[in-house]
């Protein structure tokens, strides 16, 4: 069909994620097991499952991934995303993280 | 990482979050995570008499909590008075809706004048944060004792029995007869005590959902509802979920519309972005007029187990069980979206279990296991085992279902209804080799239909 048109704008996920309330843990609630798996990982499979940016790999890094707790939706995908099973994942402590209003 | 310093957020709480030290041996059983199956599990002890702690690691209820938007009642029904409940609409229409990603769309739209009548066919969207809290302050009138801003980090063994729960509280061990393990999709504890192993990634499924704030009548208009009536719209193919294996929906609250994607972990892997594809999704010709204008009032995420039968965990162990999400309880037939109602399922068989088992002065996994009998032979594991065979059938069927087929449905139908001066005859003719194409052949169609058949079955 030729008038397949977007309706929608364009939207960015700093714009999705300023719509989340949040309270920040004060430290990460995610790390990796080992540095050394994501040294050798090409295929950076937790920077395209992650939802909310949280995983960034630098390409002209080490290879391991810098990590924005504070923007986690806590919906766990980084954790079956990685084949290597090297996302350490935990839950916030003491109420903090992600606050969902409507959910 | 995290692990070394428990006591650093606790000592930044509030005193009345701090004063807590009387719950060790306090309780018949404690239920990690006040979502609907540990909340149902709480309020069916406590009416049979027991005392219980439920910990939430949220600030309320409901605050990491996410699904796509339908609540299925009829077994909360039984437990409270649900006419008090924030649900938002209850399902007047269910529409299933094939996409190309060429922005064509068919679909089928079902609106029994039986569903207007009350109870609904207790089906209603609702809104997680507000209902789980609602639902949670049922149990506390029931006499449970919910403590938020608290997350249970281990389990306490004693020999092969569990006999409590470690949390991140300062001095916050907590010892009870038996623990509900109702934490959810991402269920650290009970893979943590070796209860249950971690899913497979292809067993898992990521949703992506935003909330679109609308007035009420723009709503009523669009989906053509009046009333407290909702409409429940299921997506499928290219134009839904690109190159994944999943589907779109579209739920209308009371001033809002819930929006979301469903597809494998797996494909998101592959490359294929979460954010990426709700874009696609809500940019499609048949979806953008739903939620023109709508402003963004949350963005959220959560995976979804989907393993079906074949991975449930074991669900009764000494001294605990394991309820709701936690336990893999999803039905996904394509047709069928379920969860809610059977986490509440289960965690009322499994406070009825628990509560025998404890009259009797137990709490082993022999005297539990009336928990997983019951659910064994209640609606929750029979749906769940009839389609267990759905989701690696689509996944190997997928080029045809997600791709070809919503384009050959596209060409069919411009065909058929093709304005020119050919026949009728000639143009129907045009229409079904556009579908038998796409199909195989008639010996592809026909045993793709056999393969399918046991969908509506």
């Amino acid at each position: 069909m030729s008038t397949a048109q977007p309706h929608v704008p364009d939207v960015s996920i700093e714009d999705r994620l300023y719509t989340v309330k949040y309270r920040d843990a004060g430290e990460s609630h995610l790390g990796v097991e080992n540095p050394d798996v994501c040294a050798d990982c090409t295929t950076n499979e937790c920077t395209s499952v992650c939802p909310a940016a949280v995983w960034t790999v630098d390409p002209d890094g080490d290879g391991v991934p810098s990590i924005a707790y504070e923007n986690c939706l806590e919906c766990g995908t980084c954790r079956y995303g990685c084949p290597y099973d090297n996302v350490e994942w935990t839950y916030p402590k003491t109420g903090g993280g992600v606050v969902f209003k409507q959910g | 990482m995290s692990h070394e310093t428990t006591t650093a957020g606790g000592l930044q709480r509030p005193a009345l979050q701090t004063e807590t030290p009387n719950y060790d041996d306090a309780f018949d059983a404690v239920v990690v995570g006040a979502g609907l199956a540990g909340t149902a599990a709480a309020l069916t002890m406590a009416r049979d008499g027991l005392d219980v702690l439920m910990l939430e690691r949220g600030p309320a209820p409901g605050t990491k909590n996410v699904f796509g938007g339908v609540l299925y009642t009829p077994t909360i029904r039984e437990l409270v008075d649900i006419d008090g409940a924030p649900l938002e609409r209850y399902i007047a229409e269910k529409r299933f809706s094939i996409l190309s990603s060429d922005g064509d769309e068919t679909a089928m739209s079902m609106r029994p004048g039986a569903w207007r009548d009350d109870p609904h066919n207790d089906s209603y969207t609702v809104l997680r944060r507000r209902f789980d809290e609602w639902f949670a302050k049922q149990a506390v009138e029931a006499g449970v004792t919910l403590v938020t801003e608290t997350t249970v980090t281990g389990l306490l063994r004693d020999g092969g029995a569990i006999v409590g729960v470690t949390t991140d509280r300062p001095d916050g061990e907590i010892h009870a007869p038996v623990v509900v393990l109702a934490e959810g999709a991402n269920s650290l504890v009970t893979e943590g005590a070796d209860l249950k192993e971690r899913p497979e990634r292809e067993e898992v499924a990521v949703s992506v959902k935003e909330v679109f704030k609308l007035d009420r009548d723009t709503i009523d208009d669009r989906f053509r509802l009046d009333g407290d009536a909702g409409a429940a719209y299921q997506y499928f193919g290219e134009g839904a979920v690109g190159e994944a294996v999943g589907g779109g929906f579209v739920y209308t609250n009371k001033r809002s519309v819930s929006v979301g994607v469903v597809y494998r972990v797996e494909d998101a892997a592959a490359g294929q972005t979460p954010e990426a594809t709700l874009d696609a999704f809500e940019s499609h010709p048949a979806v953008a007029p739903l939620i023109r204008g709508g402003r963004r009032i949350e963005y959220s995420a959560h995976v979804v187990p989907e393993g079906g039968a074949r991975a449930m965990p074991d669900l009764v162990h000494d001294g605990a069980v394991v309820v709701g999400d936690a336990a893999g309880l999803v039905l996904n037939s394509g047709v069928h979206l379920e969860g809610t109602n059977m986490a509440v399922e289960s965690g009322y068989h499994a406070g009825k279990a628990i509560a025998a088992a404890l009259a009797d002065g137990r709490s082993d996994a022999e005297a539990l296991a009336a928990y997983a009998r019951d659910l064994d032979q209640s609606f929750v594991v029979e749906n769940l085992r009839h389609y267990d065979w759905f989701q690696r059938t689509i996944a190997a069927d997928r080029q045809f279902l997600f791709e070809d087929l919503p384009r050959a449905l596209a060409s069919a139908e411009t065909e058929y209804f093709k304005m020119d001066r050919t026949s009728k005859d000639e143009h129907t003719g045009a229409a079904r080799d556009h579908l038998v194409a796409a199909a195989g052949g008639w010996f592809g169609a026909a045993k793709r239909a056999w393969r399918f058949r046991r969908m509506l079955s």
